[in-house]
């Protein structure tokens, strides 16, 4: 070991620290009674789950005795709300976003157009959307509603499903297509025979990324679910706002939407840049 | 009739392409372009819900919102905001992440699980990012407690909320730790792509480290750069969700408010969905006017 390698370590550890510290301190709040909340041990002294158990139980003030606050509701059905759906928006994105990916990359349709627009779609801020969507959706009732929701992330995630599937699509050579054409086999038949199979990890991958871009939105379920849609950020954001500052459930609250978002991401590792930046750099 | 017509066109080969594109533009114009036509159609209008005319029915004033929102002077600090914002970030981000990328060349004990820390930030979402350094900042949080007392002695706790400066960093400090691993993660495989011929070579001549870096390894992923930068700005101009959770979309008064904060509070708190819809569609216009001149590089894909 030579002074550059300890170096490199020096500087690895200070970057290691700086990413994990945030959340090392989320974790340790998160096990800490409420008395503990305004301490600087990072280990707790008593170690509880309460924080986590209270989550869930709607009957429990948030906080126990210690705190009362505006909500008591459990994060049971935001849970179910968002995996709901950011499944199904993600499902509808996929497939629609392979057939339109397909029709640009296979028959030049829709034209540059489509490409650009829903580029723009994606670079737009969502809060310019935000006026126009409430009127929308408050006159065709559909505000605080699962399908109003699905609908909606369905076409904002689409662009994602395009670009990151065209990719995939314009690699397979035209060749194995038109040989498929020639033995007389139908253009649907092609797609489900042929190109469906070939790009079966960029559609898992897409499919997990579009997942968890569901799985966070947070601006448009703010604005769009009230109490029967509510997805999870929003019951997160409730806490952030909460009277009492619960922290010690609010960093559980934290916490517990981030484990499946962890799992997937490391799944997809080397496949999320291509998400992130559609497709574009690889 | 018309059925069998219809059967008809579908079964022709040449229109399959044009049936491919039919679910996505049927979505596309039920959930993005008639709110657009409405954001339009707003704009031009003085529909203020609380008045209790329907939207439809609202009087049409032409360019006065347009015209107030250009003179509104927390609409333009809010957009000046947001751009200091944007170019403060985006250079920390990418030089950070090229520094921990040229860390990550070459072959190291461990470089596996540094990978993965590293990465992490990524996969946290972004409102548990914003609700994770809220609490680092708090009176009594680490940062005051465990970093700034043992130092500064124990009189030395700073509202980091209550300084606009100060809340304005902490919200620039959530945005850096969560993207800077993007940055890294595109550019070191770029640095990773570079022929290693190209670089033995040099060595050969005679090049330092740093010389290698400046004139082979830099030019040669400059596309990447630029396209990495592009979407990068693009999206740190969004931001919403992190400065929501740390300081109730703004505060300290206006400190932290961006431009999604403001349309936010414009259309939801404030209820003013016209003068929303017109500051919406200039931030639009603006936007699409960028996009047009940033998908250039976007186009050329890098090799």
């Amino acid at each position: 070991m030579n002074f550059k390698q300890i170096l490199r370590y020096i500087l690895l550890i200070i970057v290691a620290l700086w990413t994990l510290g945030p959340v090392v301190w989320m974790i340790s709040l998160s096990l800490k009674p409420p008395a503990e909340w305004y301490s600087a041990n990072i280990i707790p002294k008593k170690l509880i789950l309460d924080n986590y158990i209270n989550l869930f139980n709607s009957s429990v003030p948030i906080g126990g005795t210690y705190f009362m606050t505006s909500i008591a509701e459990a994060i049971t059905v935001p849970y179910i709300n968002s995996l709901i759906i950011a499944s199904i928006s993600t499902v509808f994105a996929v497939l629609i976003g392979f057939c339109t990916a397909y029709g640009v990359s296979r028959y030049k349709a829709g034209g540059t157009f489509t490409l650009f627009f829903t580029l723009l779609t994606r670079m737009l801020p969502g809060a310019t959307f935000v006026a126009p969507l409430l009127v929308y959706y408050s006159t065709f009732g559909l505000i605080d509603t699962h399908i109003g929701l699905i609908l909606l992330y369905t076409a904002v995630t689409l662009t994602y499903a395009i670009w990151i599937l065209k990719g995939y699509i314009d690699e397979i050579p035209l060749e194995w297509e038109e040989a498929a054409l020639l033995e007389g086999a139908a253009p649907w038949t092609v797609i489900t025979h042929v190109t469906f199979p070939l790009i079966r990890g960029g559609i898992l991958a897409s499919a997990l990324f579009i997942f968890i871009l569901n799985w966070t939105e947070f601006l448009f379920a703010l604005v769009l679910s009230v109490t029967k849609a509510i997805t999870l950020p929003v019951q997160i954001s409730l806490y952030a706002s909460a009277v009492g500052r619960m922290y010690g459930s609010q960093a559980a609250c934290g916490l517990i939407a981030t484990i499946p978002m962890v799992i997937l991401g490391y799944t997809i590792q080397r496949y999320l840049v291509t998400g992130f930046t559609f497709g574009r750099v690889r | 009739m018309v059925f069998e017509k219809i059967i008809n066109w579908l079964r022709q080969p040449k229109n399959f392409g044009k049936i491919l594109m039919m679910p996505s533009s049927f979505i596309l114009n039920l959930v993005l372009i008639i709110p657009f036509s409405i954001l339009i159609y707003l704009g031009f209008t003085n529909y203020i819900p609380a008045r209790g005319i329907e939207w439809w029915r609202s009087d049409i004033v032409g360019l006065t919102n347009f015209i107030k929102v250009i003179g509104d002077e927390r609409f333009l600090w809010a957009l000046l905001r947001t751009i200091i914002f944007v170019f403060t970030v985006v250079p920390i981000e990418f030089l950070l992440g090229l520094g921990i990328a040229l860390l990550f060349l070459g072959n190291f004990k461990g470089k596996k699980i540094f990978t993965s820390i590293i990465l992490y930030p990524m996969m946290v979402p972004w409102i548990t990012v914003g609700l994770a350094f809220f609490l680092l900042f708090l009176d009594f949080g680490p940062v005051n407690s465990i970093i700034l007392k043992p130092i500064f002695g124990e009189t030395a706790t700073i509202s980091w909320y209550r300084d606009p400066i100060l809340a304005f960093l902490t919200v620039m400090l959530a945005d850096i730790w969560q993207w800077t691993p993007l940055m890294f993660l595109i550019l070191y495989s770029g640095l990773v792509a570079v022929p290693e011929r190209l670089i033995e070579a040099a060595k050969v001549l005679g090049a330092s480290e740093t010389q290698i870096l400046k004139r082979i390894r830099l030019p040669l992923i400059k596309p990447l750069i630029i396209v990495a930068l592009i979407i990068r700005s693009l999206e740190a101009f969004k931001v919403f969700d992190t400065i929501f959770i740390m300081t109730g979309a703004g505060g300290p008064g206006t400190a932290t408010e961006t431009i999604s904060c403001y349309i936010y509070k414009l259309s939801i708190q404030y209820s003013n969905l016209s003068y929303a819809s017109a500051a919406s569609l200039i931030i639009l216009i603006m936007i699409a006017l960028v996009t047009r001149v940033a998908i250039k590089p976007l186009a050329v894909k890098p090799e």
